[in-house]
């Protein structure tokens, strides 16, 4: 029984750390706030290089082996660093649901060539999955792919679909039947006729979009995996990512109170640091345990996920609570700070803007709440 | 990261569960911390006897000090498994806080004669450590202990002693220096309640048990009575609160209360709904599961790191604060889902659960037994993140 990272994980999450320090301080988190692209192209080919982005995916796809926990070690302090970058998106999410549909083998077109791409880095693919009207999971899924010949056509707008406008490929889940899980992938070009990408201002600064799909015509070789099983190909692909955004929590988290126990310590008013309060310490000591319960809720559900079998059970545990403790944190965080976290030109802030995202992001509070809750009824 | 026990330590859940079974039937289940009922406790004290000849009171205690010397997991596992059955296992300051006291601080010659007694349940030990002045403020506690030549002479007041008036001994802290600094001049007795000068007075507990106030008026106690070192008393009890601890079973309570929440949730219908169909419990169960969660992986990072030699987390802290804060919240819910009849409890045909639910939110508050959460914040704050006193 052992709840720590190993010493690899370990390992791994120090050299992040210090990778992150260096090549995305909190300079260079505004600057690329205000860059179209929203990331860092040089830092992308780092990750490469040190094998990262195929991370968690098995070799013999393109990816570099290793663990679902490999990457939450790495994750977390790209939550401290508050790194932006297609992985998740990318890599995870289109990464895993394409390694999938090629072990399932049957149906859709082949894309070893772009999953390999994918999971190399060279090609971005960005999932296409939220809906105005609609929440999340599969129910939210209202789009509809219409059977037209040997194809398919598109009708439909998709929401919060990050890094849309550095994507190759969109990964697209649109209805082809009436039942729940009824969904195919289809990967679309965003360049094709009839897609539009639209920018979004959001919270986080973060590089979310529309996209519009009017009569977009796609051919039998655009569907990923088998027609009607998307949802099964996306489903650990998400679970996996969901983890992995709490992972990001975590970071955040222990940043977070570090930098308000830094401020209480050191912040003077009647006479003494405003630490040595009660009711600041109480402050503190609230992000220290929003944090650290996610950290292990998160480790169990990574863990759960490498042993292969069931674990989405433990994943909604994690973003149940993460989504809370992400506002928690930023919010007890606020309170310590006061007055200069409220600055634009504060670190604090980038945090609380971020925080807002990863709450909302793969599910809130209330709809993994949800989730547990049917596994209670089972 | 090996979130699994090991073949053999889930052998040996098998080994417990098969003896509960037998020692234990389902109707004679209960918590002795909040029950006065004297035949359930003529069976807790037959019961413990039982687990002290298996030689499980002292699972993991050296063999030469009638210990089986196993691991602190199967430690763990078998808390889990007597907490989520409600075994009446009695005697929790004896294998706990006198028992760690010992294994810290206690001569050879005290291990050898003590511990083979603690863990075949020979005594049964009460706390005397709480005054009516000294409470979080422990150190501050003025029961005076006087050498008279081969004995202590002692005078003071103890409260909240819970199992006083059915306990054979003691676990008493005393002053034994009033000149030192206040946490240097504590020593710890093992004080036999058979002597003369001992009296109680009962205080009857929200919980539905008994405590007392304990009042020791000129009790001369022999002065191989005396735990460890003379004036050492502190440190045997902070050890053993925080390094012994009582067993870390809670989240197998919370887990035994939650599965009969659900079970009642699945077969009850309140407005034409299935409970566990209402929109407004559903959440409210995902809470629930989540602190069982939180709790259970508490437990387990502490054991982990334990097993490999690391530090607790936050100067094991923060482990505390949740499990006590946790504690009423749990109880607060369990409440809440059953809607108006909540608040019936034992002995009414409409109370929800047989009036669990009721007993539960009564007995959450006992959240403050080993120190406040308020205090555990404090402790939180400044051993676990640095902040200044």
């Amino acid at each position: 029984m052992d709840l720590a990272f190993d010493e690899h994980q370990s390992e791994l999450g120090g050299i992040a750390r210090q990778l992150f320090a260096s090549r995305c301080p909190p300079a260079t988190v505004r600057a690329l706030e205000e860059d179209p692209a929203g990331f860092s192209r040089d830092l992308w080919e780092e990750m490469g290089r040190l094998d990262w982005i195929g991370l968690g995916q098995p070799e013999s796809a393109g990816g570099s082996g290793g663990t679902v926990a490999d990457l939450a070690a790495i994750y977390v302090e790209m939550g401290r660093a508050l790194v932006p970058g297609p992985h998740l998106a990318s890599a995870v999410i289109c990464g895993g649901a394409l390694v999938a549909a090629g072990v399932g083998g049957a149906g859709g077109g082949d894309h070893g060539a772009l999953t390999r791409a994918v999971l190399g880095g060279s090609q971005i693919v960005v999932p296409a999955l939220s809906e105005p009207g609609t929440t999340y999971g599969p129910e939210a899924v209202k789009m509809a792919a219409e059977a037209r010949g040997a194809g398919f056509r598109l009708e439909g707008v998709k929401l919060l679909v990050a890094f849309a406008n550095s994507a190759d490929r969109l990964l697209v889940t649109a209805r082809t039947g009436p039942a729940v899980e009824d969904i195919t992938l289809f990967l679309v070009d965003p360049a094709a006729a009839g897609v539009e990408v639209e920018a979004t201002p959001n919270v986080a600064g973060y590089p979310l979009f529309g996209v519009m799909f009017r009569s977009v015509d796609v051919g039998a070789d655009a569907v990923v995996g088998p027609v009607g099983g998307g949802w099964a190909l996306l489903r650990p692909a998400l679970e996996r990512a969901t983890v992995l955004r709490c992972a990001e929590i975590v970071g955040a988290g222990e940043r977070v109170l570090e930098m308000a126990v830094g401020y209480a310590l050191q912040r003077e008013q009647f006479g003494q640091p405003i630490g040595r309060f009660q009711a600041v310490q109480y402050l503190c000591t609230d992000i220290a345990i929003a944090t650290h319960l996610t950290a292990l809720l998160t480790r169990q559900a990574a863990w759960r996920l490498d042993q292969g079998g069931p674990a989405g059970r433990e994943v909604s545990m994690a973003k149940a609570y993460g989504s809370r403790a992400a506002q928690q944190i930023v919010h007890r965080g606020h309170e310590v700070h006061a007055g200069v976290a409220f600055m634009m030109e504060a670190d604090m802030q980038l945090y609380t803007r971020r925080a807002r995202h990863w709450e909302l992001d793969l599910g809130d509070a209330r709809y993994h709440d949800e989730l547990i809750a049917r596994s209670l009824e089972a | 990261m090996d979130l699994r026990f090991t073949p053999e330590q889930d052998a040996f859940r098998e080994e417990v569960r098969a003896f509960l079974d037998t020692e234990l039937p389902p109707d004679q289940a209960f918590d002795h911390e909040f029950c006065e009922d004297d035949d359930r406790w003529a069976f807790a004290f037959e019961f413990t006897r039982k687990v002290g000849a298996k030689g499980w009171i002292g699972l993991t205690w050296p063999t030469e000090y009638g210990g089986l010397g196993r691991s602190a997991a199967e430690r763990m596992i078998m808390f889990e498994e007597f907490t989520y059955r409600d075994a009446p296992l009695l005697n929790a300051i004896g294998w706990g806080l006198a028992a760690g006291s010992l294994l810290v601080g206690g001569t050879e010659e005290q291990k050898k004669r003590f511990l083979p007694e603690i863990a075949r349940f020979e005594r049964f030990w009460a706390e005397g450590l709480t005054e009516p002045d000294s409470g979080s403020d422990l150190a501050s506690l003025s029961t005076r202990a006087v050498r008279d030549g081969d004995e202590w002479v002692v005078n003071g007041q103890k409260t909240y002693t819970t199992w006083g008036h059915r306990a054979d001994v003691l676990y008493l802290a005393a002053r034994t220096d009033p000149a030192a600094p206040r946490h240097k001049g504590i020593s710890i007795f093992c004080l036999d309640l058979g002597l003369p000068g001992i009296s109680f007075s009962p205080l009857h507990n929200l919980g539905g048990g008994r405590q007392n106030h304990t009042y020791l008026d000129d009790v001369r106690i022999p002065a191989d009575m005396l735990i460890g070192k003379e004036g050492e008393g502190w440190s045997y009890i902070m050890n053993a609160f925080y390094a012994g601890g009582g067993g870390g079973g809670l989240h197998a309570k919370m887990q035994r209360m939650l599965d009969q929440v659900v079970a009642y949730c699945r077969t009850t219908t309140r407005d034409g709904v299935l409970m566990i169909k209402d929109p407004i419990i559903r959440p409210q169960l995902a809470e629930l599961a989540l602190m069982v969660e939180t709790e259970r992986l508490l437990s387990y990072e502490s054991l982990g790191n334990h097993e490999n030699k690391r530090p607790p987390v936050f100067a094991g802290a923060l482990g505390v604060v949740v499990m006590k804060e946790g504690q009423s919240r749990f109880a607060q819910l369990c409440n809440q889902i059953m809607g108006p009849l909540g608040q019936l409890g034992q002995g009414s045909r409409w109370a929800p659960m047989g009036g669990d639910p009721e007993a539960w939110y009564r007995q959450s508050y006992a959240n403050h037994a080993g120190g406040a959460p308020q205090v555990k914040r404090m402790v939180l704050a400044t051993r676990g993140l640095g902040l200044p006193r």
